[in-house]
């Protein structure tokens, strides 16, 4: 967004350093009393695209949330394997003989090729999986880079030079192929090779996988933020009135760094989504047959699909798309209701 | 830009995806028809019986192949590159396909009619398919004359007797151990104590076991009866290395060949060549031709693409073929179904016979009313329908393939054939009659694709019937591994085998004598049952291959009916393709598919 | 210039020192031992044994990175396959190849897929951020803007599978990607890729079109650009001569960003379109076990990404004399 705001009308800049009161350069009526986080959200409600993106991204949590339960009155699970219940509605490979991937008003969505899941709960569950995943990376990396960033950036010296070194070390990583070679050894590491891998374990794995190698630039940009912090002088007079620097760190850092933290967890949450779903796509993430997002695109990719059930590609690409744009647009949203000048 | 822009954006995103999904519509489907039929069909093509063949048969040259012409350069397109060209490594049907037209052995199959359903074991390098005077105990062969490697050097029995002995080094691996266990007479993998390091620190095989008494004459010495000796020897994994040439690791990638054909060059991954190799003489050989001048290797080749290229029949690939490639899935009932294919293609079973074992080292398998239970539960439309359907996979009856003799098509105890997706309602009673409904059941799966698709159905189908199935994924390049551990947690897992030759002596022994229960070994579902052990001795005793072959069929049926230690699940079949200008195309029933060796330029 | 660029590479020299030990260790904590994949049917204790003596694995896990790191630097000649000069990564466990005669190999396709799309992401991507700029505020802003919000929430693993069904598989107008030798024929070459290169540089193109529309617009803001254009030149020429130029900067980052860890292997979109190039070969190293493989590919990769983090930093200096390399 790169309007400037006196054009919109829109209200005022978020001071986020601490200091009271925002100081408005043209309507100065009635601002006083009203905190950064209630003018930000006064800002958002007046942002149609952002309301609807978040109402979409609602929507996705709300179903993820909800797949138990929509499965129970849709009257069927995503474990039920059809090509065996209801052999008269496949072939001998295993795909849909009716058009279009087996829509019908029983089955809403239709049927996956192969064994015959149905697609409509498979797809509510599948978001379910991938967004639990996404969430718990999304909050692990939050707090790993608010811990690493703030006290790289505040505490300075050697503690600075040490997590800068090892940032640019994972930086360095080639991720995606650490991914899938660090997986089995995580895995490994909750179930001997002899056990039956639980879902939650694999679920877990993707987790520090993803965790492990995604909170850099989070970290960096915390950093970034607290250097300049310590420099001002409302930290400069909390230090020199004797607060320890833990209480300095809680007390005047941390609420300034919810801006930039809330905006880049909006945008981290939908790559997490992407990547678990990539690795789910190479098959090293979550298997047949816990739905998943991605595991559904590695169904797709396959030469059964792609030949004679393009239909089913569909459901998972498209609800896919709808979510991250939906999400990216609420990233923007959410960056332009906190400080309504930065430049897009 | 505003933010009422931002807003129209958002409208225009979800028409963009609504337009994706307008061409999203399919039809239903997957093209395949006629399955009873086709089925049928198969069915009626099974090996002939195979007999030892004399001296006369064992001389060459090989008989004419109906209009063949000499000639031409053959494009060969193949998914795998081959990892092992060294003989005494190799086992794995592509390279086993390779070896026909570059490696000899003592012994080979010989076609007796031109569509690759008859054979005969003949002398190749050797003058017979071997003389036995003691039932089997000791077999003596005799080299021809005018016998040479590519660089010229005359093949002579050192040469055979270092073969033999390199067998037993450390670094030969991947190839067959039938010779080297029948010479030590053990089981396993003890053989290698007879002679450690192979023949490379100075010591050799004592006269006891293997004797060169001349530079024609081999004869080995084995202290139980082998009367099976001609028809392992055939296998490619016993073909001739050169003493002079070898080079141990390194000959792996560029051996001293004997056959019709040398290695000009191979670049491993991408492309190899072979041309003719002038030192083979056709007289000496009764099963080979040279019809071909050139083959032109080129590897990375998928399924898809190389039927793609040969069913557009174009350019080079008029006079394409692949060795090993099947028709891919997706075009398989199309390229079936087209009359205009019917020359360019050809059809058989591979050799393999899919079968679910039941562990028998468990306590609770070994209750029989349970496995009855698995029998009639275990659906086996899951594993047809993950590789292709009924066009590649047939449901099986027994255990001994249609590729072996003795196969019977009418055999089917667990009624699979009429009711493939399993009877669970049968299965839930026999459980409830046990009182062990909701027992529990480990299931150790293949962690592929396709072992994924089809073990989660199969265990939805066993949950049906009542029981409470654990599947635990097992990494697909160690699977044989992990379940052929003695010690191991699955109650039930999947395997296939394919025999080695096309006798069930290859088959019901390894998997099945209770008395080769080692870790390692194949009889994966560890059972150890009096009857069958002392009807494998019976049976192997036989003479007659007729007799041994009606007889290994009845044990079949026992085992699968009153043992149920394994479910018979399905044989693997394949359609190969190849361009309008290959002429000699036959699915070899020895081989499992085309014969490379028979092949012309039209 | 000169001590910036040895500074750096002597820091990413110890990141690829430091990168290799993870390898290593991160490969012996998983639970599966490569010799059993190499041992055939009749594998025992014995078999296991003589097979880790032969690939070294019989050594203490700091004694066998020692050897490697010896081999990668003098080369070696105790390899029972045959000579290993330097750089050597040994060879394969699984074709029996050495490892970095396979890197070699294997480079020429991903280096065509990257180049290739590069090329197209960049002129579709940048092109349209700079004509929606220029329109800013019109339709076609509008259309641009909004097609790259959609592309930007695809994945190749949604959009190439796509492609292949329905330009493919379907309607069969094409054939099935596959790398063919440029030297050869360019002409397969090209066809051959084309359908990666589309759908690759598709999913780039959008965040090269956001990028370069939004910093774009923030150029035309900056002072300088105002004043440039308050003195009555044209805005084609403040446009092109001063924002075009100050709007490079974040887009040379991203892009040598995304090229380093294109030209590390495109995982996914191999994977996806079966093309053998570094990715795909990665991907094997790690299911089949293959330790120096893994290595060899694991570390191309990574110096590939140094690699261009470097070249990014030394741009800067051309691009904005205002940067100072220190």
């Amino acid at each position: 967004m790169t309007s400037p705001i006196d054009i919109e009308g829109g209200g005022t800049s978020v001071v986020v350093d601490g200091e009271a009161g925002p100081s408005a350069k043209a309507e100065t009526v009635q601002l006083e009393g009203r905190s950064p986080g209630r003018l930000m959200w006064m800002r958002f409600k007046r942002d149609r695209t952002g309301v609807i993106s978040a109402c979409v991204v609602i929507f996705f949590f709300a179903i993820g949330l909800l797949a138990p339960l929509i499965s129970k009155l849709y009257g069927k699970d995503p474990y039920t394997v059809y090509a065996d219940e209801r052999p008269e509605l496949f072939d001998s490979a295993g795909v849909p003989v009716q058009p279009n991937g087996g829509i019908s008003g029983e089955f809403w969505f239709g049927l996956e090729p192969g064994n015959g899941y149905d697609v409509f709960t498979k797809l509510l569950f599948g978001i379910r999986t991938s967004l639990m995943i996404s969430l718990a990376v999304t909050v692990t990396v939050v707090l790993t880079g608010i811990l690493l960033g703030v006290a790289a950036g505040y505490l300075g010296g050697r503690t600075d030079f040490a997590i800068g070194r090892v940032i640019d070390f994972l930086l360095a990583f080639p991720a995606q192929l650490f991914f899938i070679a660090s997986m089995p050894v995580v895995v490994s590491l909750f179930v001997s090779p002899r056990d039956e891998t639980p879902t939650y374990v694999r679920v877990l794995a993707l987790i520090i996988v993803q965790w492990f190698l995604g909170w850099m630039s989070l970290a960096r940009i915390l950093r970034g933020t607290s250097l300049a912090l310590r420099e001002r002088e409302f930290i400069e007079a909390a230090r020199v009135s004797g607060a320890s620097s833990w209480r300095i760190i809680r007390k005047e850092i941390l609420p300034n760094v919810v801006t930039p933290l809330l905006v880049q967890a909006t945008y981290l949450l939908p790559s997490f989504v992407t990547a678990e779903a990539g690795l789910s796509f190479l098959g090293v993430g979550i298997v047949e047959p816990t739905p998943d997002w991605g595991q559904m695109f590695s169904k797709a990719s396959t030469e059964l699909v792609m030949q004679n059930d393009i239909t089913y590609m569909f459901f998972p690409g498209i609800s896919m798309i709808i979510f991250i744009v939906a999400f990216n647009l609420l990233g923007d949203s959410v960056r332009d209701a906190f400080d309504p000048k930065t430049a897009r | 830009m505003s933010r009422g822009g931002r807003h129209t954006y958002g409208a225009l995103s979800v028409l963009a995806a609504g337009a994706l999904v307008l061409t999203g519509c399919s039809k239903g489907g997957s093209d395949s028809g006629g399955d009873d039929k086709k089925q049928q069909q198969n069915a009626q093509r099974q090996q002939a019986l195979i007999k030892f063949g004399d001296e006369k048969a064992s001389t060459g040259p090989a008989a004419e192949v109906p209009g063949a012409k000499s000639g031409g350069t053959l494009e060969v397109l193949q998914r795998d590159s081959y990892a092992h060209l060294d003989p005494a490594q190799i086992y794995v049907a592509d390279e086993g396909a390779l070896a026909t037209l570059l490696h000899r052995g003592l012994t080979g199959y010989k076609a007796t009619s031109n569509d690759g359903s008859k054979h005969e074991v003949v002398g190749d390098l050797a003058t017979d398919s071997g003389t036995t005077t003691d039932g089997g105990k000791t077999w003596k062969y005799t080299l021809k004359d005018g016998i040479k490697f590519q660089d010229g050097t005359p093949i002579t029995s050192k040469d055979v007797r270092h073969t033999v002995e390199r067998l037993f080094a450390p670094f030969i691996n991947q190839g067959p151990t039938f010779l080297q266990q029948w010479l030590a007479d053990s089981p396993g993998a003890t053989y290698r104590k007879l002679l450690k390091d192979g023949p490379y620190k100075g010591k050799h095989l004592p006269d006891s076991v293997l004797s060169t008494p001349d530079d024609k004459t081999i004869v080995f010495h084995f202290k139980t009866a082998r009367p099976d000796l001609p028809y392992a020897l055939a296998m490619a994994g016993y073909g001739i290395v050169s003493q002079k040439g070898d080079t141990k690791e390194r000959y792996d990638k560029a051996p001293v060949v004997s056959g019709p054909y040398k290695i000009q060059s191979f670049k491993s991954g991408k492309s190899m060549v072979l041309v003719k190799n002038t030192n083979w003489d056709p007289k000496t050989d009764p099963i080979r031709h040279q019809y071909i001048d050139r083959f032109n290797f080129s590897f990375n080749q998928q399924y898809e693409a190389s039927t793609k290229a040969l069913l557009a029949d174009s350019g080079a690939d008029q006079a394409g073929i692949s060795f090993n490639n099947q028709v891919d899935a997706g075009n398989l009932s199309s390229v079936l179904r087209d009359a205009k294919l019917k020359s360019r293609t050809v059809s058989g079973y591979q050799s393999f016979v899919g079968q679910m074992n039941i562990n028998m080292s468990h306590k609770p398998m070994q209750d029989k009313t349970v496995r009855e239970a698995i029998a009639y539960a275990l659906p086996v439309t899951p594993f047809v329908r993950a590789y292709g359907g009924t066009d590649a996979m047939e449901v099986a009856g027994g255990l001994i393939s249609p590729t072996v003799s003795g196969y019977d098509a009418a055999f089917d105890p667990w009624g699979k054939k009429k009711k493939p997706a399993g009877d669970a309602a049968k299965a839930r009673e026999l459980l409830k009659k046990a009182g062990k409904l909701n027992m529990k059941l480990t299931f150790g799966y293949i962690n592929t694709p396709e072992g994924q698709q089809y073990s989660t159905a199969m265990a939805a189908g066993l949950k049906k019937a009542g029981f409470n199935v654990q599947r635990q994924e097992i990494p697909a390049e160690t699977f044989y591994d992990q379940v052929s551990k003695l010690d191991n947690n699955y109650d039930i897992f999947h395997t296939a085998w394919g025999a080695d030759w096309p006798s069930a002596s290859t088959v019901i022994p390894p998997l099945y004598d209770g008395r080769v229960i080692a870790d390692g070994a194949q009889n994966y579902s560890q059972i150890n049952d009096p009857q069958i052990n002392s009807e494998i001795d019976r049976i192997s005793k036989i003479t007659d291959p007729a007799k041994a072959a009606s007889e290994w069929e009845k044990l079949d049926q026992h085992i699968v009916k009153d043992v149920i230690n394994v479910v018979p699940t399905a044989y693997y079949k394949q359609t190969q393709i190849a361009g309008s200008k290959v002429g000699g195309l036959v699915y070899d029933d020895v081989l499992s598919g085309v014969d490379p060796r028979r092949l012309f330029i039209k | 210039m000169l001590r910036f660029l040895v500074r750096r590479t002597l820091g990413a020299v110890v990141i690829l020192f430091l990168l290799s030990m993870v390898t290593f260790v991160l490969f012996f904590g998983v639970p599966r031992d490569p010799a059993l994949l190499m041992c055939g049917k009749t594998c025992n204790a014995d078999a296991i044994a003589n097979i880790h003596h032969v690939l070294g694995l019989d050594k203490s896990i700091p004694e066998q990175y020692l050897i490697f790191l010896h081999n990668l630097v003098m080369g070696s000649d105790s390899f029972a396959q045959g000579p290993c000069p330097a750089p050597c990564f040994g060879y394969s466990y699984h074709s029996n190849e050495p490892v970095w005669d396979t890197l070699i190999d294997r480079l020429p396709t991903t280096v065509s897929l990257t180049i290739g799309s590069a090329v197209f992401f960049l002129v579709i991507g940048i092109g349209a951020g700079l004509v929606a700029a220029w329109r800013r505020g019109t339709v076609v802003d509008k259309v641009a803007t909004a097609g790259a919000m959609v592309i930007s929430g695809m994945q190749i693993y949604f959009l190439g599978p796509l492609a292949l069904a329905l330009l493919v598989y379907q309607t069969h107008w094409f054939d099935k990607p596959a790398y063919n030798d440029f030297t050869a024929n360019p002409l397969t070459w090209f066809s051959g890729l084309l359908i990666p290169w589309v759908i690759l540089s598709t999913i780039f193109a959008a965040q090269y079109t956001r990028m370069a529309r939004s910093s774009m617009i923030e150029q035309l803001q900056e002072d300088h650009v105002r004043t440039a254009r308050a003195k009555g030149m044209s805005r084609r020429y403040v446009f092109f001569r001063y924002a075009w130029r100050g709007s490079l900067i974040p887009i040379v980052t991203i892009f040598g960003i995304d090229l380093g860890s294109l030209l590390g292997g495109a995982i996914i979109t191999e994977w996806t379109f079966g093309l053998p190039g570094l990715g795909q070969l990665s991907v094997q190293s790690v299911f089949f076990s293959d330790l120096p493989l893994l290595l060899g590919v694991m570390l191309f990769a990574a110096a590939m990404i140094l690699l261009f983090n470097i070249i990014v930093d030394a741009a800067y200096a051309f691009i904005d004399p205002r940067v100072r390399l220190s």
